[in-house]
C-alpha cells in the first residue's frame, strides 16, 4: 500500500477525485432539494412585500381621493352654509325693512286718520261753538233790542252770524 | 502521544493530510480529508435542508407569519444568500447568468466555508483527548493518524485542486454553451472584433491565443493555490502559536516561564483564530466570486459589457486584484 506524503504540495489522486465526486453530489442534492426551496421562499416574500406595498399605495391613493372628495364636499357645504346665512340675513333685512315700512305706513295712516278725526272734531266743536255763540248773541241782541224776534228773523240772524264767524274762523285758520 | 508533542518540531506535519489508520481504497490510504469532505457534505446538506424548511413559505394557515424565516440560523443563511445574489452576483453576471448558476455558486461557497470552518475546530485534538479518557492509544505519525474526522481539508492542494477542476469545467461549459466552438476560439484569439478586424491585428492574435489558452488553466489553478495557501498559512501560524507551550516544556524551562509562554501564545492563538474565521469566510467568498467572474467573462459581448459596466468602478476587477 502507498503511504501518504508529508509534503503539503504533494498531489494525491484519491482526495482529488473524492472532492469532485462529493462536491458534485452535494451540489446536485442542494440544487434539487434545498436552494429552490430557499429561493422560492425569498421570491415569495419579495412578491408578498411588493404586493403589500402596491396595495398600501393603492389604498393610500383611494384614501387621498376620498379625502379630496370629502374636503371638496366640506368646502361646498361651508359655501352653502355661508350662502344660506347670507340669504337669511338678506331675507331678515328685507323682512325688517318691509315690517318697518308697513309699520311706518300704518302709523302714517293712523296719524292721518287721527288728524282727520281731530279736524272733524275740531270742526264740529267750532260749529257747535259757533252755533251756541250765535244763539247766545242773538239772545243777547234780542234782549238788547227789547223786541220780539220771530223765528224767521232768528234763523236769518244766526245764519248771518255763522257766516260771519266762519269767515273769521277761516281767517284765523 | 499528544498531537502537539508529536508534531512540535514541524507545524506543517500537523496540517498536512494524513491517511486514516486501517483504512485503504484501491490500495491507497484513505485520507483524513476524504472523510472530512464526506462528513462536511452530509452536515452541510442537513443544515441547509433545515434552513430551507425554515425559510420556505409556510402553510396558508400561518397567515403572514408563513413568510418569516424561523430561527436565527435560517435568518443568517438567508442574509448571506440574499447578499451574495443581489449585491455580488447579479451586478457581475446579470440576472440571466445568476439565475442559471446561482445553485452551483451557492453550493461552492457554503461547501468551502464548511470545510474551512471545520478546519478551524480542533477535531483531531478532541479525538486525542477522548482516546486519552478511554485509556486508548492515539497514534499520529507523519503519514497516518488514529483520527477519523477533522483537519483542514482545504489545506490540501488535492482538495482545492478538485474544487478548481469543477470550476474549470463549469466555466468552459458556459463558454461552449454561450459562444459555441467558433465563438470560444474567437474568445481565445482576442474576441470577434480582433479576429474579423484588420489583417495587421492578426499579428497579435497568436500572442493573445497563447496567453488566453494558458489563462484557461491558470485561472482555476490560481483559485486552488490561493485557497490552499491561505489555509496552510493560517493553520501554520495557529499551530505554531499553540505549540509554543509544548516547546517550552521540551526545552526544560521552569514552570513560571512555561506558564507565561503558554498564556501569551494562547492569547495570540485566540486572536489569530478570530482572524482565521474571517479568512475562512473570505476565501470561500473569493473562490466562489472569481468563479462567477470567470463564468461571466464567457458570456456574449453585451453581457461582458454588463459585467464590466454594471458594477461600480470595476468592482470585480478590484476584488480579483485584492484576492491576488
Amino acid at each position: 500500500m502507498l503511504i501518504a506524503s508529508t509534503d503539503p504540495l504533494a498531489f494525491n489522486l484519491l482526495p482529488f477525485v473524492t472532492t469532485i465526486v462529493v462536491f458534485s453530489v452535494v451540489a446536485i442534492a442542494l440544487g434539487i432539494f434545498v436552494w429552490p426551496k430557499i429561493l422560492k421562499g425569498l421570491d415569495d416574500r419579495n412578491a408578498k412585500i411588493l404586493h403589500e406595498i402596491e396595495s398600501a399605495e393603492a389604498a393610500r391613493a383611494v384614501a387621498a381621493a376620498k379625502q379630496k372628495e370629502f374636503e371638496q364636499k366640506l368646502a361646498e357645504a361651508l359655501e352653502q352654509a355661508a350662502q344660506m346665512i347670507r340669504e337669511a340675513k338678506s331675507e331678515a333685512v328685507r323682512m325688517g325693512d318691509e315690517i318697518r315700512a308697513k309699520s311706518e305706513a300704518d302709523l302714517a295712516e293712523r296719524a292721518r286718520r287721527a288728524g282727520e278725526e281731530i279736524e272733524n272734531a275740531r270742526r264740529a266743536a267750532i260749529a257747535e261753538l259757533e252755533s251756541h255763540a250765535a244763539t247766545l248773541a242773538v239772545s243777547i241782541a234780542g234782549r238788547i233790542l227789547k223786541r220780539e224776534i220771530n223765528p224767521a228773523d232768528q234763523k236769518r240772524m244766526i245764519e248771518e252770524s255763522m257766516t260771519g264767524m266762519s269767515t273769521i274762523s277761516g281767517k284765523r285758520n | 502521544m499528544s498531537v502537539f508533542l508529536a508534531s512540535e518540531s514541524d507545524p506543517i506535519a500537523h496540517i498536512v493530510d494524513k491517511g486514516v489508520l486501517g483504512f485503504s481504497l484501491f490500495d491507497q490510504p484513505v485520507m483524513l480529508s476524504m472523510i472530512t469532505l464526506i462528513g462536511c457534505a452530509i452536515v452541510l446538506y442537513l443544515l441547509m435542508h433545515k434552513a430551507a424548511k425554515s425559510i420556505a413559505t409556510g402553510p396558508v394557515a400561518m397567515g403572514n407569519r408563513r413568510f418569516i424565516p424561523i430561527g436565527s440560523f435560517a435568518a443568517l443563511v438567508e442574509v448571506v444568500i440574499v447578499y451574495l445574489r443581489n449585491e455580488m452576483l447579479i451586478p457581475v453576471m446579470g440576472e440571466r447568468l445568476t439565475k442559471r448558476y446561482l445553485s452551483f455558486l451557492l453550493s461552492m461557497f457554503f461547501f468551502i466555508l464548511a470545510l474551512n470552518v471545520v478546519g478551524l475546530i480542533p477535531f483531531v485534538d478532541i479525538q486525542d483527548a477522548i482516546y486519552g479518557l478511554m485509556g486508548k492509544k492515539f497514534d499520529i505519525a507523519e503519514h497516518e493518524t488514529s483520527a477519523i474526522f477533522g483537519g483542514a481539508a482545504t489545506a490540501s492542494i488535492s482538495v482545492t485542486g478538485g474544487l478548481a477542476l469543477v470550476s474549470f469545467i463549469v466555466i468552459q461549459f458556459q463558454g461552449f454553451r454561450e459562444l459555441g466552438v467558433k465563438g470560444w476560439l474567437e474568445h481565445l484569439c482576442g474576441g470577434h472584433e480582433l479576429v474579423h478586424g484588420s489583417i495587421f491585428l492578426w499579428l497579435v492574435v497568436p500572442i493573445i491565443f497563447v496567453v488566453e489558452f494558458f489563462g484557461l488553466f491558470v485561472k482555476p489553478a490560481a483559485l486552488a493555490i490561493r485557497l490552499f495557501a491561505n489555509m496552510v498559512a493560517g493553520h501554520t501560524l495557529l499551530i505554531t502559536l499553540t505549540m509554543f507551550g509544548a516547546m517550552a516544556i521540551k526545552a526544560g524551562l521552569g514552570t513560571f516561564a512555561v506558564g507565561g509562554i503558554t498564556i501569551v501564545s494562547g492569547i495570540g492563538a485566540i486572536l489569530i483564530t478570530f482572524l482565521e474565521v474571517f479568512v475562512a469566510v473570505l476565501q470561500a467568498f473569493i473562490f466562489m466570486f472569481l468563479t462567477a467572474v470567470f463564468i461571466s467573462l464567457m458570456a456574449h459581448e453585451e453581457e461582458e459589457g454588463h459585467s464590466e459596466h454594471g458594477t461600480d468602478d470595476g468592482h470585480a476587477a478590484s476584488v480579483t486584484t485584492a484576492a491576488h
